[in-house]
């Protein structure tokens, strides 16, 4: 059996907010929570994956969620992944696969084969769940597979698998043509979960209740549009460091009032910060773009090592889940369930239309040009986690797009005849690479080495928009 | 009075030193120990010898390199990149794209009609792909590291090294020896395999003439000839690849104590002493 020595604890990061500081608690609150449910056995817990537009369905029918990635991301924060990635490996996992999935894999056998938790598991451990609620969509394939391989260690929990497509972009086709079948569809797989989870938990669907729990979801998303739309403001009150904290009531708290209330205090914050002319650092310099890409979760303090530098990070795509609804002309509806449908197609098709009038442009290099322009971005960073091939494979070409399709820095050279022309430049990338949790894909020394020459580069640049 | 400019580039294998002030005065080339910031005052000083200078009479001095921080005395830290654009834009006006085989990694850099960064991209954590994979492969066939470039190109019949990785390429290079495989016929099937690592990371910049090899790698002929057939392109080298990191430091220092002195504005300068520090 591979060694199951714990890593050494990381440096904690510098939040900008006091909100971004409260998170750590508040995750390690609700990780208890579900270990508490499991001892009292009174609600029943499924494990399950974020970006459903489900959790509504969850709450309303008292069903504990466990976040499987959130877990093994909390064990890549704390330094503590490598063991269950080992465990995972020993199994015959290739270490190249999902490394949420191999953590969450190899810590499921292990808690299986002890019959309790594995020794020191990070915030008490990830509670045994009664269902596995799994989905296929075509963000990630490992997310209908993963439990399948849990299953193997808990063959008497059962597997709800929930199928969430959208309208892939044809710039000669309107998706709207088209969405009427995707709704149909999804309306069908979320009722499906439901009549699963009502089989599960031997209870109806309040279905008033389930109606204000999608009510308080929109209104929350629409808090959350607002409150992220003050980090335009100059200086940037919040970073994206920051915001890889406050992604947790987005991601993982979403249809709960404790989630709208998190967000009424973080705008609150970010006015009083912006009142103040208050940064997330002292002297801004430069504002970048977390432009895609899943963060180093044990390597967060980078983003203080960029704040050293000047920069902050006024915009990321990443874990940004929410989108404005008054901009998504939605069909009216009284079916929860069918909203939900809506709003899910509406997220995902929400760039189409833009996209199809720069020549050249995508949905998703559109979304990056939109946020350069209202940030006043002056470059984009990028993680590719070498085991998240799903999410990551398009971040060059993306990165590429761009830099053909858009240049927004205008300079004046001197030309080879001597005389100064006006030349248009594109905006400087730098592309980090490592892992979500996989530590022993990582160099500090190398990361910090890029960041540095990017920084000069950033520089370089702003002394010549000056000159 | 003349001005002298230091740029000191504390790269993972070789430690070079540039005294500069209109043109080079005195260059030094010296291994990187693990007592990094001992060996950047050995190399110094060495550099201060050659050009008969004492380290008082240097105006500044600037560190690059990923020992850029364990030089005490330096006035000021650049990183490689921005160095190598800098000492190479010097040696050639018209570069636009850069890439430096260093001992451990590459990087390979765009510039424009200015001279300035437009792109990076560097490989690290793997040392296939860089200076360090030729040294383990010349080991593994027993020829001289400076002879690996020129017997690689009487090679008619270049081996396929499908390995990228540099443990597992130094195994199929000794399996192909063991076969009878020529040693220029491997040596050539390394270079390839080496231009097609480089090349991938190289192409995720937009290439543009005239391309400039630079660091320790463009030392190897066989290489640069493998890499000119995969680019397509023309392959400029400096005479002494080694020191334009160093060149870049001290044109650096150069700069910006003229730029001081044109705003007026004091510099922050070390005190010149060039005393033997202990790290291990």
């Amino acid at each position: 059996m591979a060694d199951e020595q714990k890593e050494a604890k990381p440096k904690k990061r510098m939040t900008a907010t006091q909100a971004a500081a409260s998170i750590g608690p508040m995750v390690k609150e609700f990780i208890t929570g579900t270990l508490r449910a499991r001892a009292e056995g009174k609600q029943k817990i499924a494990y399950t994956f974020i970006v459903c537009h489900h959790e509504e369905i969850f709450r309303a029918m008292d069903v504990v969620p466990v976040w499987t990635e959130n877990f093994a991301g909390i064990c890549g924060a704390k330094r503590d992944a490598e063991r269950f990635l080992q465990r995972a490996e020993s199994l015959g996992l290739s270490r190249s696969l999902c490394t949420y999935a191999l953590c969450g894999i190899g810590f499921d056998q292990w808690r299986e084969e002890l019959g309790q938790m594995p020794p020191d598991a990070p915030w008490g451990g990830q509670a045994r769940p009664d269902m596995m609620i799994s989905s296929g969509q075509i963000l990630c394939d490992p997310r209908s597979k993963w439990y399948q391989a849990s299953q193997q260690f808990m063959p008497d929990v059962p597997i709800y698998n929930i199928d969430l497509p959208h309208p892939l972009f044809q710039r000669d086709q309107d998706h709207r043509e088209v969405w009427g079948y995707y709704h149909k569809y999804i309306v069908k797989q979320l009722r499906g979960l439901v009549a699963f989870l009502e089989e599960q938990t031997k209870k109806k669907m309040d279905y008033d209740r389930l109606r204000e729990l999608v009510n308080l979801s929109d209104r929350t998303w629409s808090l959350i549009e607002e409150t992220y739309d003050l980090r335009k403001a100059v200086p940037c009150p919040m970073g994206t460091g920051d915001a890889m904290n406050t992604m947790v009531p987005i991601n993982f708290m979403m249809a709960t009032q404790q989630a709208y209330d998190f967000f009424v205090n973080l705008k609150k914050e970010l006015e009083e910060k912006i009142a103040k002319g208050e940064g997330e650092v002292e002297k801004e310099k430069y504002r970048l773009m977390w432009g895609g890409g899943l963060p180093a979760w044990f390597a967060l303090t980078d983003f203080n090592y960029f704040n050293s530098k000047g920069a902050s990070f006024p915009v990321e795509t990443t874990y940004r889940m929410v989108a404005p609804l008054n901009q998504m002309n939605l069909p009216e509806t009284k079916d929860p369930i069918e909203h939900l449908a809506w709003r899910w197609l509406g997220y995902w098709t929400l760039w189409f239309d833009k996209a199809k009038k720069r020549p050249g442009s995508e949905p998703d290099v559109e979304r990056l040009i939109n946020r350069i322009e209202e940030y006043k971005i002056d470059g984009v960073v990028m993680h590719e986690a070498f085991s998240c091939r799903t999410w990551h494979v398009g971040l060059i070409w993306q990165l590429n797009q761009l830099a053909k399709i858009y240049k927004p820095i205008s300079v004046y050279v001197v030309g080879r005849d001597g005389k100064k022309e006006k030349v248009y430049r594109e905006l400087p990338s730098l592309i980090l690479e490592s892992d979500i949790i996989d530590i022993t894909s990582y160099s500090e020394v190398d990361t910090r080495n890029k960041i540095d020459a990017f920084i000069e580069t950033l520089e370089s640049n702003r002394l010549n928009k000056a000159a | 009075m003349t001005s002298y400019f230091a740029g000191i580039d504390v790269g993972s294998t070789i430690t070079k030193a540039v005294i500069l002030d209109k043109g080079i005065v005195a260059s030094v080339i010296g291994p990187t120990g693990p007592e990094q910031r001992r060996l950047a005052n050995r190399v110094m000083e060495e550099a201060l010898n050659r050009a008969t200078l004492s380290f008082q009479a240097i105006t500044y001095i600037v560190s690059t390199g990923y020992g850029r921080i364990n030089v005490p005395f330096a006035d000021k830290q650049f990183t490689e990149i921005t160095c190598h654009a800098k000492g190479i834009r010097n040696l050639f006006p018209k570069a636009k794209t850069i890439i430096d085989i260093g001992g451990q990694d590459i990087k390979a850099i765009r510039i424009d009609a200015a001279g300035k960064i437009i792109d990076f991209v560097m490989n690290d954590k793997c040392a296939a792909g860089s200076g360090r994979f030729i040294e383990v492969i010349a080991d593994a066939v027993g020829v001289p590291l400076d002879k690996v470039g020129g017997l690689s190109l009487q090679s008619k019949n270049p081996a396929k090294i499908s390995n990228i990785c540099t443990i597992w390429a130094q195994q199929e290079v000794a399996a192909s020896l063991a076969q009878g495989v020529p040693v220029s016929d491997l040596l050539a099937g390394v270079h390839h395999s080496l231009a097609d690592r480089i090349c991938r990371l190289v192409n995720r910049l937009k290439v543009e003439e005239e391309i400039v090899v630079t660091g320790g790698g463009a030392k190897n002929k066989g290489l640069l000839k493998a890499l000119s057939d995969q680019l397509g392109n023309e392959i400029r080298v400096p005479e002494d690849p080694l020191i334009t990191g160093a060149l870049g430091a001290a044109l650096l220092g150069k700069e910006i104590v003229e730029k001081a002195k044109e705003n007026h504005t004091p510099l922050k300068i070390k005190e010149r002493i060039l005393e033997q520090i202990e790290i291990l």
